[in-house]
């Protein structure tokens, strides 16, 4: 019976990359522990807090309030559309934002899990991405709560929004995935992280809308990924317009190109984070 | 491998050749900052460890082997490569069967969540299902003594409650070898004697077991063979007490108290 082939065979990388098709499907039988990990990391979190869960509704809406309270009370604009606009996309790039976050820790506060248990390691960076969906995903029924108050028109082309948060997701994935990896090696990047993301935020479409940009400016549009997915968010799910092709088609190269050079990125460090972390 | 049943004396581990090299950190801390700092003036940040060289090695079923050696040796970095958490730089490793191991405490890798979430996800990371843990968690309830403590978050564990835990998955779950380093150490007399009547039972059971332990005490009365590495290289293996004593000799301590009370 054990004269037959060997279970497991460990031997050398061949170019840095561990077999890949053994690789994946370890990762396919273990996806329950990516759920498991994110609802127990989420429910940790929130436990031992007075409102609990309801965190995740609360979050959003007091960091709307803070806006509306910036824009609507003190800078006295009533454009709805704009109010809208900022909402819509800040709860987007604050997905964006939480994958980046939680994706830098994830491999490091792993370290007992990665000394001792044979897995793939990518499981731990796209967990922390799973968290940061979980957490976007009520800030999107708050969003539409206020979208409705305002009396906005509803519309088909609201269906955009999917493949745009598809998109976004999988920018987000692969930012997620570089990250962890980037941190192992440098371990402050989590410390000029919320500078970069605050950077990050000023420079993207979120608090303004593309057409009030000066058209010096739209070079951002080149180096900014997060640029063409916001515009396209923007306008599927605030104006209820279809998105420009070329955003769509902007954003999907982004997000392709983030994941595939993540997890190339991490699959060739993957082995040296058991004497690393 | 669900109809795999282990049989007395085929190999359940074969060890070709293996070398490991790795790169790690001088910093305590690697940062962004400190190369910055640094760069240009030719500081060093890595050095690269030459862990195993050439280590040769067939584990049969029904079979404890022992693994001794000072520290630094490879013990434990070589039990990594058998569990396919290092990949190994030359060489080959077989592993004929379901292999669990317990290096050092494996279970609660997050001290805020409670045992049982931890005993959880350490099993499906380990590609264990939900269903299956669910069959063993009791067992390994029981087995760890724990009580209501298994629902408590796991930084309030001391550090007895943790190995304890962490010995009992990995015995409970019926793996076809059993891969243990130094782990009985910080249980209490009553645990280490169930523990040491568990590996027995194990052994009994055609199951393969290795132990990496500086308890020469245990390692005697449990192994049927014993490897010596030292420095990465394998010096000698053989008989349990031939080899022990050996290393012993080595280690110019001759048979004092204080190398057999420990396992």
């Amino acid at each position: 019976m054990n004269k037959t082939a060997p279970v497991e065979v460990y031997e050398p990388f061949k170019a840095g990359l561990p077999p890949l098709t053994r690789y994946w499907r370890s990762l396919w039988t273990r996806r329950s522990f990516i759920s498991e990990y994110s609802r127990s990391e989420l429910h940790e979190k929130h436990f031992d807090t007075v409102f609990g869960q309801v965190w995740l509704i609360i979050n959003p809406l007091l960091l709307s309030g803070v806006y509306f309270l910036l824009i609507v009370i003190i800078a006295g604009n009533s454009d709805k559309m704009r109010y809208a606009h900022l909402t819509a996309c800040l709860f987007l790039f604050y997905f964006v934002n939480h994958s980046m976050s939680g994706g830098s820790k994830s491999v490091v506060k792993g370290g007992k899990l990665i000394l001792n248990t044979a897995f793939p390691r990518i499981m731990l960076p796209m967990s922390a991405w799973l968290i940061a969906l979980i957490r976007f995903l009520p800030t999107l029924v708050v969003f539409f709560v206020i979208r409705a108050f305002m009396g906005l028109p509803w519309g088909w082309n609201m269906l955009w929004g999917i493949p745009v948060v598809m998109i976004t997701g999988a920018f987000a994935l692969g930012l997620a995935i570089l990250i962890s990896c980037a941190n192992v090696y440098f371990r402050d990047i989590g410390s000029f992280l919320p500078y970069f993301s605050r950077t990050w935020l000023y420079l993207s479409p979120i608090l303004y809308e593309v057409k009030n940009l000066k058209p010096k400016l739209r070079t951002f549009e080149l180096v900014n990924p997060l640029f063409s997915m916001m515009d396209a968010w923007s306008r599927a799910i605030v104006h209820n317009q279809m998105p420009h092709l070329e955003s769509l088609l902007k954003g999907t190269a982004w997000a392709l190109a983030t994941l595939l050079v993540g997890t190339y990125f991490f699959l060739t460090r993957e082995r040296d984070f058991a004497v690393r972390v | 491998m669900s109809n795999f049943q282990p049989v007395s004396g085929e190999i359940a581990v074969s060890v070709q050749h293996l070398g490991l090299t790795y790169t790690t950190t001088i910093d305590k801390r690697p940062t962004l900052k400190a190369r910055l700092r640094t760069m240009g003036r030719g500081t060093k940040h890595t050095r690269v460890v030459r862990a195993l060289d050439d280590v040769n090695l067939d584990v049969p079923y029904g079979s404890v082997l022992g693994i001794v050696g000072a520290n630094g040796a490879g013990k434990s970095t070589m039990m990594r490569v058998m569990s396919g958490i290092l990949p190994p730089s030359q060489g080959r490793v077989e592993v004929y069967g379901k292999v669990s191991t317990l290096l050092a405490l494996g279970v609660g890798f997050n001290p805020s969540l409670s045992g049982r979430e931890n005993v959880l996800l350490g099993g499906l990371a380990a590609g264990m299902t939900r269903k299956e843990i669910a069959d063993h968690f009791e067992e390994i309830a029981d087995f760890a003594e724990l009580g209501d403590a298994i629902e408590a978050p796991m930084r309030t564990y001391s550090s007895g409650m943790f190995s304890r835990l962490g010995f009992s998955v990995a015995v409970t779950v019926r793996p076809d070898i059993l891969i243990i380093d130094e782990a009985l150490s910080t249980g209490d007399a009553h645990f280490k004697e169930k523990s040491l009547n568990k590996i027995k039972e194990l052994r009994g059971d055609a199951r393969a077991l290795i132990m990496v332990s500086h308890g020469l005490g245990t390692i005697r009365e449990v192994c049927n063979e014993v490897a010596w590495l030292h420095k990465g290289k394998l010096i000698q293996r053989g008989e349990p007490n031939a080899v022990v004593d050996a290393y012993e000799k080595f280690l110019h301590v001759g048979k004092s108290a204080a190398i057999n009370e420990d396992i």
